[in-house]
């Protein structure tokens, strides 16, 4: 199991740029993910590793070694992808043993070969040998299909052939697992399910991973570390908390979790607290600037409502609130704040009650809390 | 190398290969016989391009090349004549198929018209049967023996009802014998026909019928049309009906071209007609694509909807008695020929004197030989044309090979007479002397059925999503393994009916045959046509027999084959 590093990687596709500057150092057994829109160069990027796509310019290294004049089964990657790619002549056994037998393969004797093969075209014919059979029932027995071994992959539902595809990839024991939106195909209680499977087999495995994603969601609670990307660039790499709380564009701010973003005018800084105009209300922020115009990001749960308590943050505004949603544990109003609205998160304890559109609400939130970006 | 671009180095040699195989079986040959055209003798392509003397000997050639040929084309009367005859021939064809096939398709797919299922069932009986075959057998209804003739005669009939070695003859034949051809696709241009447009008209006040004739009709007739084309093409292109019913004075393109090879060794003559024939058969495909060029019949109807069925009585009973009448003809031509195999002798009577298996056994016995090379050779096509046919899907698909798409449209459009012509004359000589063996035939034959194998490869290789290619990749197969592997399995149920297809056309094949197979390879349709030019008519119809029981049995395991496959 290896580290990925990517340097300078760009790839065209006849003239059109749809990769540029693209630099990854993924570490070894590190879960990493690749987040962002369709269409922003996800699957590109992965292909490049895989060797189904050669780069226009950049290296790639797998293990300290640059892979550049590897071909892709070479590589060792092994990849799951989103349609799962299950061979759909062959029972879950034969895909799942399909690795070894390209590795049985190649170190053969010409008739072992032809056994090998005839094996890859009619397992009934030829056996596998026992060391194969062991290694693919341990792995079936791990992603919990010991019993669906020779069903015709067909027969089995979405979250199985699921797993048929992830441990064909994990018996090649491969440098990396490359994961391309591996889960959107399933319904979503059993995309729940499936992520904390592949989290805990990525983790006792130890396996560097890299996996595809465009759900937040889904990247934020499975990923050591994640890349934002946009438009074929990579915006910000980070933990899960790190962009959370630190987005370093109103895009992330945006696209990991929900906030406010206002556009403002910083109008002055005063003991460390930076003043900022935004239409005719004025906000402080503890977050530093140089900027004169910055977009003012705020969270909805660190809003807080005054509800008759003193403010303790001299950053208070007065509003109306327009709609109230009921969330279950939270319920999320949207509050008129002058020519802006705001998006609020209050913690929902049964036996509260919840306001009435067209009241009117006192906010604060804390400067620590306001980030310009 | 880098390993990365090595990876791709095997596939891009089997392209090369590909490429190969086109160049020298069709583009050259193709590209000779227009040469031959105007210098008058073959040209020896591959000679002169290992030898200097050759080489000069064709420079010499061209040196004395003319446009004579040409030109003898409009002044001495037999090559004009035979071209007029065939474009006449084919029109007559085209438009009579058209008015038989309207009343047909329409009551199939607009009525309920009775005995549905039957008629349409009896309609694929004429595509079983080779035209040399349904030629002859015309002979031995309509000839001066022949049973209808009796039967004429004892009404007060005088000479024949109908002299089948005419221009009549051979067009009434193609008429019955190919009208199939036609009638599905204008079952499938009726059923499209927006039915709410007919609606509307009906609501707006108009009567049935001129419904049909003002919104209809219109609607369906870019498609009638081009099945129109399609009829006039096979027509124009067919080689058995005319060899066999075509007297001597009846000049037709394609007879006329294969006595100039095959009587004469007239390379020029032979070589004019051929690019003659080769145009026209082009012309008629340009203007077929053009009819139906932005006239997707999916976009114009939207979602199929359900259409609802005519069950007037007074329409459809007239409908089903007129389509029977239609296929019973084709019929009785099967039954015709089943008769004549088991008759000791069958004179000028409605029934053969008495019944005997013993032109079986002759069969058996003397004949087995020909029913071996008719296997043989049909085999070699297929598995040639299984081959090429995978790789050339492959390379369409996967590398988007507009030319090679191309290059398998060409044996669509040379008919088999003209590209036999051009075979025979490319590889005649030293050093490729391949005329007359039995590798040229199953290449002929192959390249002939390319386009309808590869069209069904395709659409296999279409459903193969790449991903499963790429996944067999990443878990360290070759690209050579992994297609051998997964995608070639995955392939096989549609190349098994493809494959089955070309064996039975190829049993079928007459142009190719008759023009090009030699005497030590002579396969059933060649064995066929001479027992008909010897009069042997009753050996020849216990081996056409056998002939059109083969293509039956064959056609119906490829049929379940692909339709196994759908569900
Ligand atoms: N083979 C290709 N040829 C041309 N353009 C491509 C090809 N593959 C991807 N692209 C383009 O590259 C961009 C990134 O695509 P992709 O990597 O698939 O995005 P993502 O996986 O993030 O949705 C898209 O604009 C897409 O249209
Ligand atoms: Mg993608």
């Amino acid at each position: 199991m290896g580290s990925v590093v990517v340097e300078q990687l760009r790839k065209e596709f006849s003239g059109v740029t749809v990769l540029q500057d693209i630099n990854l150092d993924i570490k070894e057994g590190e879960f990493f993910a690749l987040l962002g829109p369709s269409g922003c160069g996800k699957t590109t990027t992965m292909r490049c590793i895989a060797g189904f796509e050669a780069p226009t310019k950049g290296s790639i290294m797998i293990g300290g070694k640059d892979i550049a004049n590897l071909a892709p089964n070479e590589r060792n990657c092994g990849m799951v992808f989103q349609s799962y790619a299950l061979f759909p002549h062959m029972n879950v056994f034969d895909n799942v043993a399909y690795s070894l037998n390209i590795k049985e393969l190649k170190k053969n004797n010409l008739f072992k070969k032809i056994g090998v093969y005839t094996r890859m075209l009619n397992s009934k014919i030829v056996k596998y040998p026992k060391h194969i059979t062991e290694k693919v029932m341990d792995i079936l027995e791990y992603v919990e299909l010991t019993d669906h071994a020779n069903k015709l992959t067909s027969e089995l539902s979405g979250g199985q052939q699921q797993r048929v595809a992830l441990a064909r990839a994990l018996v090649m024991e491969p440098e990396v697992l490359l994961m391309d939106e591996p889960l959107s195909n399933l319904d979503l209680k059993l995309r729940h399910t499936m992520r904390n499977t592949i989290r805990r087999i990525q983790q006792d495995l130890k396996i560097t991973t890299i996996f595809v994603t465009h759900d937040q969601e889904e990247a934020m609670s499975m990923a050591d570390r994640i890349a934002v990307m946009k438009d074929g660039k990579i915006l910000q790499i980070g933990t899960p908390t790190d962009l959370y709380s630190k987005p370093n564009t109103p895009f992330i701010a945006d696209f990991v979790g929900t906030s406010n973003i206002l556009p403002g005018e910083v109008v002055g800084t005063e003991n460390g607290l930076t003043t900022v105009k935004i239409g005719n209300q004025r906000i402080k922020s503890a977050s530093p600037t140089d900027k004169k115009h910055v977009d003012v990001v705020v969270r909805p749960e660190n809003i807080q409502v005054l509800n008759g308590a003193k403010d303790q943050t001299g950053n208070t505004f007065e509003g109306e609130i327009l709609l109230a949603t009921y969330l279950g544990s939270i319920v999320r109003y949207d509050v008129k704040v002058g020519e802006h609205n705001l998006l609020v998160d209050t913690t929902y304890e049964s036996g509260d009650s919840i306001k009435t559109n067209g009241s009117t609400i006192r906010l604060s939130v804390s400067p620590e809390r306001v980030l310009l970006i | 190398m880098n390993k990365f671009k090595k990876h791709f180095v095997g596939i891009g040699l089997i392209k090369l290969l590909i490429y190969g195989f086109f160049l020298l079986f069709l583009i050259i040959p193709l590209l000779s016989v227009f040469l031959v055209a105007f210098t008058n003798q073959p040209i020896n392509v591959f000679g002169l391009l290992i030898s200097m003397e050759r080489m000069q000997q064709t420079i010499d050639q061209f040196r004395n090349a003319s446009l004579d040929n040409f030109k003898a084309l409009f002044t001495y009367g037999g090559y004009l004549t035979g071209l007029i005859n065939s474009l006449k021939l084919s029109l007559i064809v085209s438009l009579w198929v058209l008015v038989i096939c309207i009343p047909i398709a329409y009551g199939i797919a607009r009525t309920k018209m009775p005995f549905k299922k039957t008629i349409g069932a009896l309609c694929t009986i004429p595509l079983v049967i080779p035209t040399f075959i349904s030629a002859y057998a015309f002979i031995i209804m309509f000839g001066r023996s022949g049973w209808v003739t009796y039967i004429y005669e004892k009404f007060g009939g005088e000479g024949m009802l109908l002299d089948p070695y005419t221009m009549t003859g051979i067009a009434i034949v193609q008429i019955f014998f190919f009208f199939p051809y036609a009638l599905w696709p204008m079952v499938a241009a009726f059923k499209v026909t927006d039915a709410s447009l007919e609606e509307a008209s009906r609501n707006m006040g108009a009567k049935g019928w001129l419904t049909f004739i003002t919104v209809t009709f219109p609607i369906a007739l870019p498609g009638m049309l081009s099945t129109m084309l399609v009829i006039f093409a096979v027509s124009f292109s067919d080689f058995g009906t005319p060899i066999i019913l075509a007297p001597n004075d009846l000049n037709l393109i394609v007879v006329d071209a294969y006595r100039e090879i095959s009587g004469f060794f007239n390379w020029g003559g032979a070589a004019i007609l051929t690019v003659i024939m080769i145009a026209v058969a082009g012309v008629v495909y340009w203007l077929q694509n053009y009819l139906l060029k932005g006239k997707n019949y999916d976009i114009l109807s939207g979602k199929p909807k359900e259409i609802k069925l005519n069950d007037n009585k007074a329409l459809t009973i007239p409908l089903a008695i007129f389509s029977s009448l239609v296929v019973l003809l084709p019929i009785l031509a099967l039954a015709t020929i089943i008769l004549q195999s088991l008759a000791t002798t069958w004179g000028k009577d409605p029934l053969p004197s008495g019944y005997t298996l013993e032109h079986y056994r002759t069969i058996f016995t003397s004949s087995l030989g020909n029913i071996q090379n008719s296997l043989i050779l049909a085999g070699g096509a297929l598995i040639l044309s299984v081959i090429i046919s995978v790789f050339v899907s492959y390379f369409v698909v996967r590398h988007r090979s507009t030319t090679l798409d191309f290059m398998t449209t060409i044996p669509l459009i040379v008919p088999g007479i003209a590209f036999g012509i051009a075979l025979i004359q490319t590889f005649n000589t030293a050093p490729l002397q391949l005329t007359g063996t039995a590798l040229i035939l199953i290449i002929a034959y192959s390249i002939r059925r390319l386009p309808y194998m590869v069209r069904s490869t395709v659409g296999t290789m279409r459903a193969i999503k790449q991903d499963i290619e790429e996944a067999a990749v990443s878990l360290g197969a070759s690209t050579l393994t992994a297609a051998t592997t997964v995608v070639g399995p995955l392939m096989l149920p549609g190349i098994a009916a493809g494959s089955i297809l070309v064996f039975v056309t190829v049993i079928k094949e007459t142009s190719i045959s008759i023009l090009m197979a030699p005497a030590s390879w002579a396969p059933m349709s060649l064995a066929i046509f001479q027992n008909v030019l010897r009069a042997e008519y009753y050996s020849a119809a216990a081996m056409s027999v056998i002939l059109v029981v083969m293509v039956l049995v064959l056609q119906a395991l490829a049929n379940r084959l692909s339709g196994g496959n759908k569900s």
